[in-house]
């Protein structure tokens, strides 16, 4: 029994962890832009292949991997702005928001993925790992760069929620998303302030993309794996709810971990979309979100 | 192959010189397309398929062509995903007329473009596909295998395996669709036959992401041995993934041909060492044609070929070599030539057997060491093959 737990379900819940920690990380920059900013962005996957494949031309370089973790979501910022002022901008105001803006960020991941598989080539490509070797932890076995993801992980998670619950630049955001003709008549510039936090999403994103891509290589349709179940984790979380992302996210992949030990883990995909149907029906607002409330 | 080449020259010289013999066929190219993934998780294996059928079209028009034509080759993506791959055959059935179609990787593709095919009234073949099912109990007079199916495969692999670990317990993880199941199938009664003992069996959806929460049933199973017949990117997934978190340390990984291959074998490392299974093809065999065609191959392309590079690069042999025997590219003239032919590729001559449409070949057992696959046995080809278990005609 003793053995059962620490040579099957420990390391098995600790595998989960650290999907978990994966899946808040991509699922951050999204609660952040649809969750706050009410843009269904379909692209925010393909935003993280972009991080990734910056990672790996900048890495090619001989650019370290730790300043990497500063210096993509720095590039990253630009294009974010970009894409917000020149894309999203002319759709959001129409009477068809979500719609207009899911195909118009659906379309646009198209796009970038095809230009990252024409520049890069549709192969598989694998960063090295950045810390190597393994620690051992009550006989579980876990991989050091795992360990710092968890941990790293949890911090920014930490730091974006200072940012966005306790700073004064957060409130701003967090009032133009809420009523931006009432915002902008108490002096908030929100153009600026929701082309900044769009770019802020998608250099989450980037940031996402250095950070994974040594675990699960990069690749053109990268961006595919991750991204349904980011909005899962936003929408069960509660909308631009980060700590309701945070608990959404660690707890269903630990629903994932464990049942896939006792049934096959093809059902982990069905349970998790699952467990979406039931909290729409029966809490639309998500666990930590409140109706009414951007 | 020189000496073959020298032999085809020859009926192709008198030909040449009387153009009417050639028969109602125009001096049009013949068309072969090919239906293959140039995205998505089998991405690599569909570049290693282009490469050789692009290396030998390029050869055998330099050559003079298949009795006086040109060889002319039309690209499609299948993707992978066999409802994208038949919209792409019937396209290059019905637009663009091809005489001939090989390409498919994904089992369930070839499956469902060989249908569509005996509706067309065209041959297809696969270099690549290894379910025991599309030369098996879904065979079709339309379809010919010229690469080696999981049978042959995991005979060769589950002998070695009874020798070097005997009454090995196994747990098998395989891809969930058609080739999964029916590569993880053809092992499992292997290791069973020989005193083995199957723990169980996981699949895992083609290119999933992340394989550490099949992990949990693996470790709580504690085989000794592991087989698996995922393949391109997903292999990279998987083997670094297990390497991660310690379970490469006490376990013998085994698998299908086509899991760990030249192609996505750089992006594994040292994930990849230690990997034996059972295959038809290595770019280390020690004969004259296979040194040429390595050579041929590096100086092309750069790189390594792997064993969907050195099939396709065949097939293109194989359907010259048919198209001579029947002397024309009429469907039912190609298909009789096509049963029992014998054939030179850079594995060897194989044969095309007739009840079935697969092809017979040498099956060889090779270790990754060090990035290199190194042979460590050899099964004949009639020890590996099985009996024909097609009915259909």
């Amino acid at each position: 029994m003793l053995d059962y737990l620490q040579f099957v379900l420990a390391p098995q819940m600790v595998t989960g962890l650290s999907l978990g920690v994966a899946v808040v990380l991509v699922a951050l920059g999204l609660t952040i832009i649809f969750g706050l900013l009410d843009i269904i962005n379909m692209s925010h996957g393909e935003f993280y292949a972009v991080g990734a494949y910056l990672a790996l031309s900048l890495g090619a370089l001989g650019i370290n991997f730790w300043l990497l973790l500063l210096l993509v979501p720095a590039l990253m910022i630009p294009i974010g702005f970009a894409v917000e002022r020149g894309l999203i901008q002319r759709v959001f105001n129409s009477p068809d928001r979500h719609v207009a803006t899911l195909l118009l960020t659906f379309g646009l991941g198209i796009v970038l993925e095809d230009v990252l598989s024409l520049i890069y080539g549709p192969n598989t490509q694998r960063p090295s790992t950045p810390i190597r070797g393994a620690v051992e932890i009550f006989g579980i076995m876990l991989p050091n760069y795992r360990l710092f993801l968890i941990v790293f992980g949890l911090l920014i998670v930490a730091a974006v929620a200072l940012v966005v619950y306790r700073t004064r630049l957060g409130a701003m955001v967090r009032a133009a998303a809420y009523d931006r003709n009432m915002a902008a008549s108490l002096g908030v510039p929100v153009k600026a302030v929701f082309a900044g936090a769009f770019a802020f999403g998608i250099a989450l994103a980037g940031l996402a993309g250095v950070l994974l891509a040594p675990i699960y290589s990069v690749f053109p349709t990268m961006g595919r794996d991750f991204i349904l179940l980011a909005f899962t984790v936003v929408i069960v979380g509660g909308m631009g709810s980060i700590v309701g992302a945070v608990a959404a996210g660690l707890g269903l992949t630990q629903i994932q971990a464990i049942s896939s030990l006792y049934i096959s883990p093809v059902w982990s995909d069905p349970i998790v979309f699952g467990i979406l149907v039931v909290v729409l029906m029966l809490r639309p607002q998500g666990l930590f979100g409140r109706l009414g409330r951007a | 192959m020189v000496r073959r080449n020298l032999f085809a020259a020859l009926p192709l010289a008198i030909l040449l010189a009387s153009p009417a013999a050639t028969g109602a066929r125009a001096a049009d190219p013949i068309k072969i397309g090919v239906d293959t993934p140039i995205t998505g998780t089998y991405a690599p294996i569909g570049q290693q398929v282009r490469w050789g059928l692009d290396l030998a079209t390029k050869e055998v028009n330099a050559a003079g062509g298949i009795m006086g034509w040109q060889i002319q080759l039309i690209y499609e993506d299948e993707e992978a995903n066999a409802s994208v791959a038949v919209q792409k055959a019937d396209k290059l059935f019905q637009v663009d007329k091809v005489d001939f179609l090989t390409g498919t990787v994904n089992s369930g593709s070839t499956l469902a473009v060989g249908q569509l095919a005996e509706r067309a009234g065209k041959l297809i073949a696969t270099t690549v596909s290894f379910a025991d099912s599309i030369t098996g109990d879904k065979c079709s007079p339309n379809v010919f295998r010229v690469n080696a199916r999981a049978e042959q495969q995991s005979a060769a692999l589950a002998a070695w395996l009874a020798k070097d670990k005997p009454n090995a317990k196994v747990y098998s993880l395989g891809p969930d669709y058609e080739m999964g199941r029916s590569t993880v199938a053809a092992f499992q009664k292997g290791v069973k036959e020989r005193g083995g003992t199957n723990l169980g069996e996981v699949f895992a959806p083609l290119d999933s992401k992340d394989y550490t929460q099949y992990f949990g049933q693996i470790r709580a199973a504690r085989p000794q041995v592991l087989y698996t017949s995922v393949a391109g990117n997903d292999t990279v997934r998987l083997l670094t993934q297990m390497q991660d978190f310690g379970l490469l340390n006490n376990m013998l990984i085994v698998g299908a041909s086509g899991t760990v291959t030249s192609q996505n074998i750089t992006a594994m490392g040292s994930a990849a060492d230690g990997f034996v299974t059972g295959v038809g093809y290595s770019p280390q065999i020690d004969t004259p044609e296979n040194k040429k065609f390595v050579e041929a191959f590096r100086a092309e392309f750069n790189t390594d070929p792997d064993l969907f590079a050195a099939d396709s690069y065949g097939l293109i042999y194989f359907y010259k070599a048919a198209v001579e025997k029947a002397g024309s590219t009429e469907t039912d003239k190609v298909r009789t030539a096509m049963r029992g032919l014998e054939w030179p590729t850079p594995q060897g001559t194989k044969t095309m057997r007739a009840g079935d449409h697969q092809a017979v070949q040498k099956m060889y057992v090779v270790r990754v060491d060090k990035g290199k696959f190194n042979i460590i046995g050899e099964v004949p080809g009639d020890q590996a093959i099985g009996p024909v278990t097609c009915t259909r005609w």
